[in-house]
């Protein structure tokens, strides 16, 4: 049995809102059997950590103005070059017996409290699970609006105790070679990211175990996936199996594959172009049908006045 | 006359093969998957993807009749370059379409901004030498340019498979291996056919101009 003491900012009562309340919220008139019906459809994947939830939503974190991208694109829209290369296959390949439950992670190198502990058993430490609806800008110029369900990254630092000399963290995606559905090499795996430890210590800066109030599936990055809002998607590390606090500056995979075009910070920033296309807009995912228009991207994807401040005097045109 | 060979001399077939890929790369849009969230990019990346194949199979004609000349089948084909070369060219401009619409923000600014980038710059040269070839290749150009000058435009196309080889490798982040089976085959089958006319246009071994003489 899992005891949870509920931070002091959430609403006792409010379980996290599943995608059927935000579709008859945004069309009250359509048939009231819709959005039961899409969860109903919705595939039976594996399941990763199932502690947590229900989750609750966090007030701080819920922006009115955003509408949440459906489910179903979410879950089937993904770079998870693990399980392939195109943006359908992760679905399929995920699921073809990967198993995400029982998931160890290790939680290690320049901490005083260093660990290995069961993913749910980790949630449960982190005193359980909450929502937040963000943004999510891909570096590939789409953007998507998700409500995460997991803890922020800040609490498992503390539970670290990182020494003075860490400087950076690291996380570490488990190595698929092997794994069922596993699509062949593209990237030098393990697939490795690394945030500035003030970053990850960012009140935003958040680990997901669940999307849209369920166990975050597989194809998303069970169980445990990094979340950064500010920063463009391919930081967002998945399916971690190792935290490593370190001194000097890692060297992300995909800045070892093609610095020219990922760097280690890869802030959202409209000034600053891919080498082969504009990061100035963005498409949105499901909006508008195929033919949808772009909306402008905003710098630091709209997080501009929480986590400008950690870049202050640097030039985000050579660190990007 | 074997029935493939037969197949292929038919102007409807030809179209049909042309005109098919087409349903499959518009469908997204009109018939999305439900967990496709990007039909129009899939449409654009499907039209991109047959233009190279069908520019590719054009170009195969002419080396595929030089290294078989009895063959029905290349015989057969050679008939329809103009068709299936105009083809190249309409499936390109489909997917260049394609991206304007993908691009469009209200106005041209993102349009314009990434037509500058090297990948997009490439292919939008190989997108200008099929426009060029297709406008020249109605016969009042042929006649008005001379067929000489007529064939060295022609060869132009070429260049234009080299910069859409190019494009298409640059779109991905990671190289896609596909850009190996489309236009490798042309590659051996071109250097096959160099192979070949030097062979049959070089006088034999051992002989020299004097001795010929
Ligand atoms: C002005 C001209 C052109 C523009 C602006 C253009 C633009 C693009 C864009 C934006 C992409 C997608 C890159 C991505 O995935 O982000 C692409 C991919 C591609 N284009 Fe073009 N293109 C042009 C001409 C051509 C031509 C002439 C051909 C072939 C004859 C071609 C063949 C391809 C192929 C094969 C791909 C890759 C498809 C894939 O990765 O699945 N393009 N192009
Ligand atoms: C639309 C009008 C076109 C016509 C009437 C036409 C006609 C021809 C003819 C008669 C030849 C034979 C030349 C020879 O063997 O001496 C030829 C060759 C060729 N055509 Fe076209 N063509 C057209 C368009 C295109 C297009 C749009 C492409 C490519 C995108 C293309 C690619 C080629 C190639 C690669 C050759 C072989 C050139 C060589 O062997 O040096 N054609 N064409």
């Amino acid at each position: 049995m899992l005891i949870r003491t509920p931070p002091s900012w959430e609403l006792p009562e409010s379980a996290a809102t599943p995608e059927s309340v935000y579709l008859n919220r945004r069309a009250l008139l359509k048939s009231l059997g819709c959005g039961a019906a899409a969860l109903a459809l919705a595939p039976h994947v594996l399941r990763a950590t199932t502690a947590g939830f229900p989750t609750r939503v966090n007030p701080d974190y819920r922006d009115p103005a955003l509408t949440p991208t459906s489910y179903e694109h979410i879950t089937s829209y993904i770079n998870f070059y693990e399980f392939g290369t195109d943006k359908a296959s992760p679905k399929t390949n995920a699921n073809k017996g990967w198993k995400t439950e029982p998931w160890t992670v290790e939680i290690t190198g320049l901490i005083n409290n260093p660990l290995k502990i069961d993913a749910n058993d980790l949630v449960a430490k982190m005193g359980g699970a909450e929502q937040r609806v963000y943004r999510l800008r891909c570096v590939e110029a789409w953007s998507m609006v998700v409500p995460w369900d997991g803890f922020p990254l800040a609490k498992l630092i503390k539970l670290a105790d990182p020494k003075p000399e860490a400087k950076f963290v690291t996380f570490s995606t488990f190595n698929p070679v092997g794994a069922p559905g596993y699509a062949g090499p593209a990237l030098d795996w393990p697939y490795l990211e690394g945030l500035r430890l003030d970053e990850a210590m960012h009140d935003l800066s958040f680990i997901a175990t669940g999307i849209y109030g369920k166990p975050i599936p597989n194809q998303n990055g069970a169980p445990l996936r990094l979340v950064v809002p500010w920063k463009y998607g391919f930081k967002y590390g998945k399916s971690i199996v190792k935290i490593d606090f370190v001194a000097k500056q890692p060297v992300n995979t995909w800045q070892a594959m093609q610095a020219r075009e990922y760097g280690f910070y890869a802030n959202v920033n409209p000034n600053v172009d891919h080498p082969r296309w504009t990061q100035a807009s963005e498409r949105v995912i499901g909006a508008g049908g195929a033919f949808g228009l772009r909306q402008k991207t905003l710098m630091f994807n709209g997080y501009e006045a929480q986590v400008a401040g950690l870049y202050k005097g640097m030039d985000l045109r050579r660190n990007y | 006359m074997p029935l493939l060979a037969k197949l292929l001399r038919s102007k409807i077939t030809i179209w049909v093969l042309l005109v098919l890929p087409a349903i499959w790369a518009l469908k997204p849009l009109f018939a999305p998957e439900p967990s496709d969230a990007d039909p129009l990019k899939s449409t654009l990346l499907h039209l991109g993807l047959i233009a190279c194949i069908v520019l590719v199979t054009v170009l195969t004609f002419t080396p595929l009749r030089v290294l078989w000349p009895k063959w029905g089948v290349a015989q057969a084909l050679n008939r329809h370059r103009r068709l299936v070369g105009v083809g190249a060219f309409a499936y390109a401009l489909l997917h260049f379409t394609a991206h304007l619409l993908h691009v469009y923000d209200g106005g041209f600014v993102t349009f314009w901004k990434e037509i500058q980038k090297p990948f997009q710059l490439i292919g939008l040269g190989a997108l200008l030498i099929l426009f060029v070839l297709t406008i020249t290749s109605l016969h009042a150009a042929i006649r008005w340019m001379g067929g000489k000058a007529w064939k060295n435009l022609h060869r132009l196309a070429y260049v234009a498979a080299a910069l859409a080889a190019w494009h298409q490798a640059d779109a991905r982040k990671i190289f896609p291996l596909q850009v190996v089976w489309i236009f490798g085959p042309l590659a051996v089958l071109e250097i096959a056919r160099i192979w070949k006319q030097r062979v049959t246009a070089s006088p034999p071994r051992g002989t020299t101009p004097a001795q010929t003489s």
